[in-house]
């Protein structure tokens, strides 16, 4: 007999191990294998990148931007990839790492919300709610050893709160006033915690602008993955804003200097 | 059904730094923790609790793997709740020490790659640390650090705890229990240390008190010596607080 | 009794238009067509006594078993099929050891109470791939003896999945007469002695053979020993007192 209430009641597996003497992710599966499921490929690594995310919190909600670069590898293959995606109302998602897997998680997050309206309950999915749903996939996917190759931002403004948080491949997750993925986490946040930590409540948007548009500035000297044109986004009491693509105004004169890098002859 | 070999590029771990630790005293338990969380040399937030109340009797500090972490508390919340529903009480921290046991060895295979320290109050009222390895073997103590810092704080506790390597003056002998005053100073010397001389260490403190029925612990201390923040939920006599600290930043 | 029969008798899990589950209601008459067991609680503990009917000299009453342990903490008389019972003690055994190795303590008695009582419902046609533990309703009623933190308690349990709390409680083909027994000579502050005393005058008055301690049990559960059978010489010592 099973003397397990829980499994009472469901339906009858030869191969169910009621006792659970397998680890969990061991246990005989009773979905159908073909002759293509040896062909099931998991993400060992990522393919088509994008790099990394930038946000913060400022006094009317939360800013985040994003290059429009996704690389194959050292090649600049994709030059007009969107990589910030309004989620519902009142939130905004941004993705570095796997640009397929983002996709993917962009199709999930539009069916999500979907459901969510069809259902017309009164309920209403906001950043928090997101963040949490992103957080247990990307962890599930990871524990089945199959994750979803990404660093995720996900920013929004509800009832007058301020939500900024993040989740990675591991299923990882942090919130904080400035965050940053990838390559902007070494070389942007320290920049964006100098500029913004303790005073998120009365930066203006204008000063915020100049704040995010310097560390893209920076990321795109230093960073060899990142692209000059980027999209800014806003969440606010008004709703998620996404700018069209921007340009960054650099100066590379200085590298007429430097040896190995100008037109020296030797 | 025929399984394919693979090889995995993928590590499904990571260190998040941080350090936790536990004292039980004779009617009442600190556990604290820092809230900074990194990964190698980038702090990745000054604030994420790693110390978690979890009835008004037991109080988790979790440390290890972030993601593993927050998920295993989750579970054990859920399980909590589940127990509450059918047995009609609280878990006992006794009980809870075993649960843990049991949710971290089904995982032997594939552990939740955290250490968990359980602070509280037993059933006869006095105050109970039990610690665990990452598969579930656990004991219980008066004391215990784990951690990114484990090597700094835990020979410091043996010493100010234990009364390792000292010899009691002439006529005199150490006391068994520690008051909470001198408790709580040593949690925070431990911290301020390890902040110190370990880089995964700092940013913020969080110590969680908790006391006895009838337990006058708390009058021993100088009414401006921490703030206190009561977070008790239920009238059962047992008390939890909760003191917020800073730590340095760098 | 049930003389008008109906086709609503026919499906185990079928209403019928006044609301009635007929085959749960057999159940417990079945269990009127039992042996008497009574039940009584006290500060000291629980003690529980069963009529064993020996219908024959040559039968060997000591392999009549009515009275079994659960845990250490825990003790259970039965009265019906007792037969079905062994799946209710069962899975009352794996509920408690399962609970102690899960959470190192001792399973409540209402608790061990509850999860037999989960069982008893589960009888029925099976849906599609579902699994169908049993086709009828158990044909059994317990008593559910034990201490925990609440200290000593006594739980009825029958073939509808009810179960109640009582101070003293009898089950069986006798149990009407029992249990007026019970409610005049019942009182709060008895002594397991004076439980002893009691239960085998209740059942000696309901027995058509003469009482001995042969074709009665007696059982116990104590603060101190647990669940314990009394043997036959302790038997025979408290009916002599009687």
């Amino acid at each position: 007999m099973d003397h397990f209430p829980t499994n009472w009641g469901r339906p009858r597996a030869e191969g169910f191990d009621a006792y659970a003497t397998h680890p969990i992710h061991q246990r005989p599966s009773n979905t159908p294998r073909d002759a293509f499921s040896a062909g099931v490929q998991r993400t060992q690594q990522p393919i088509v990148t994008g790099t990394s995310v930038l946000a913060l919190k400022y006094k009317d909600g939360i800013m985040m931007a994003a290059d429009n670069l996704a690389s194959y590898g050292s090649l600049a293959r994709f030059k007009d990839v969107h990589r910030l995606q309004a989620v519902g109302t009142n939130t905004i998602v941004g993705a570095g790492g796997d640009m397929s897997d983002f996709q993917y998680i962009q199709r999930m997050l539009d069916e999500l919300v979907i459901d969510e309206f069809t259902a017309q309950d009164g309920h209403s999915l906001g950043p928090a709610e997101i963040h949490e749903y992103l957080s247990q996939v990307m962890y599930a996917r990871r524990s089945k050893m199959n994750p979803l190759w990404n660093s995720l931002l996900v920013g929004g403004f509800t009832d007058g709160k301020k939500f900024l948080a993040y989740v990675d491949l591991l299923g990882t997750t942090y919130s904080a006033t400035t965050l940053a993925t990838g390559y902007g986490s070494m070389i942007a946040q320290p920049l964006l915690r100098k500029a913004v930590e303790g005073r998120e409540d009365v930066l203006t948007e204008e000063e915020a602008r100049k704040i995010i548009q310097e560390c893209m500035r920076v990321l795109y000297y230093r960073d060899a993955r990142s692209l000059d044109k980027y999209q800014v986004a806003t969440v606010t009491a008004e709703g998620v804003k996404i700018s069209d693509s921007l340009y960054l105004e650099t100066s590379w004169s200085f590298a007429e200097g430097i040896r190995g890098y100008g037109a020296q002859t030797q | 059904m025929t399984q394919q070999p693979q090889q995995h590029a993928f590590n499904p771990y990571t260190e998040n730094g941080g350090t936790i630790l536990a004292i039980a005293g004779a009617d009442f338990t600190v556990i604290a923790g820092d809230t900074r969380q990194s990964e190698g040399y980038s702090i990745q937030t000054r604030y994420a609790p790693k110390v978690f109340k979890l009835t008004d009797k037991a109080v988790l500090a979790v440390n290890g793997f972030a993601a593993d972490g927050n998920m295993f508390v989750k579970k054990v919340k859920q399980r909590l709740e589940w127990y509450r529903h059918a047995h009609a009480k609280d878990m006992p921290i006794r009980s809870i020490a075993r649960l843990i046991q049991t949710m971290l060895y089904a995982r032997r295979f594939f552990p939740y790659y955290v250490y968990n320290i359980l602070g509280g109050i037993e059933e006869d009222g006095t105050g109970a640390v039990y610690s665990f390895d990452p598969v579930g073997s656990y004991e219980r103590e008066a004391c215990r650090a784990a951690g990114a810092a484990q090597a700094l704080v835990q020979p410091f506790l043996d010493n100010q705890i234990y009364f390792k390597n000292q010899t009691p003056a002439p006529g005199t002998v150490f006391p068994q229990h520690l008051p909470l005053s001198t408790v709580l100073e040593i949690v925070i010397d431990s911290f301020t240390g390890a902040t110190e001389r370990h880089i995964e260490v700092g940013d913020g403190l969080e110590m969680y008190v908790v006391l006895s029925k009838n337990s006058n612990a708390l009058q021993g201390l100088r009414a401006d010596a921490h703030s206190f923040q009561e977070v008790t939920s239920t009238a059962d006599g047992e008390r939890v607080f909760v003191i917020r600290r800073d730590l340095k930043k760098d | 009794m049930f003389l008008t029969r109906s086709e609503y008798d026919r499906g185990v899990n079928t209403f019928s238009p006044e609301g009635r589950l007929f085959q749960v209601e057999y159940a417990i008459e079945a269990i009127k067509l039992g042996s008497t067991t009574v039940g009584i609680k006290t500060p000291e503990g629980v003690v529980l006594g069963v009529e064993k009917r020996v219908q024959s000299p040559l039968l060997e009453s000591s392999s009549i078993e009515k009275i079994m342990e659960i845990d250490r903490h825990l003790g259970c008389a039965m009265s019906g099929l007792t037969a079905d019972a062994r799946t209710m003690i069962d899975h009352a055994r794996v509920t408690a050891q399962n609970h102690a190795f899960t959470y190192d303590e001792n399973i409540k008695v209402e608790s061990v109470t509850q999860a037999v009582c989960d069982l008893a419902l589960r009888f029925g046609e099976s849906v599609h791939d579902e699994e169908a533990m049993m086709s009828r309703p158990f044909g059994v009623a317990l008593l559910i003896a034990g201490i925990d933190e609440k200290g000593p308690q006594l739980y009825h349990t029958d073939p509808s999945g009810t179960f109640i709390r009582y101070e003293a409680k009898a089950i069986g083909s006798g149990s009407e007469a029992a249990q007026g027994e019970l409610q005049d000579k019942w009182h709060k502050q008895m002594t397991l002695k004076e439980a002893h005393i009691l239960t085998l005058r209740v059942l000696k008055q309901v027995m058509e053979e003469k009482l001995d301690q042969h074709n009665v049990q007696l059982a116990q559960v104590t603060p101190g020993s647990g669940f314990e059978i009394l043997d036959e010489a302790r038997l025979k010592a408290i009916i002599e007192e009687m």
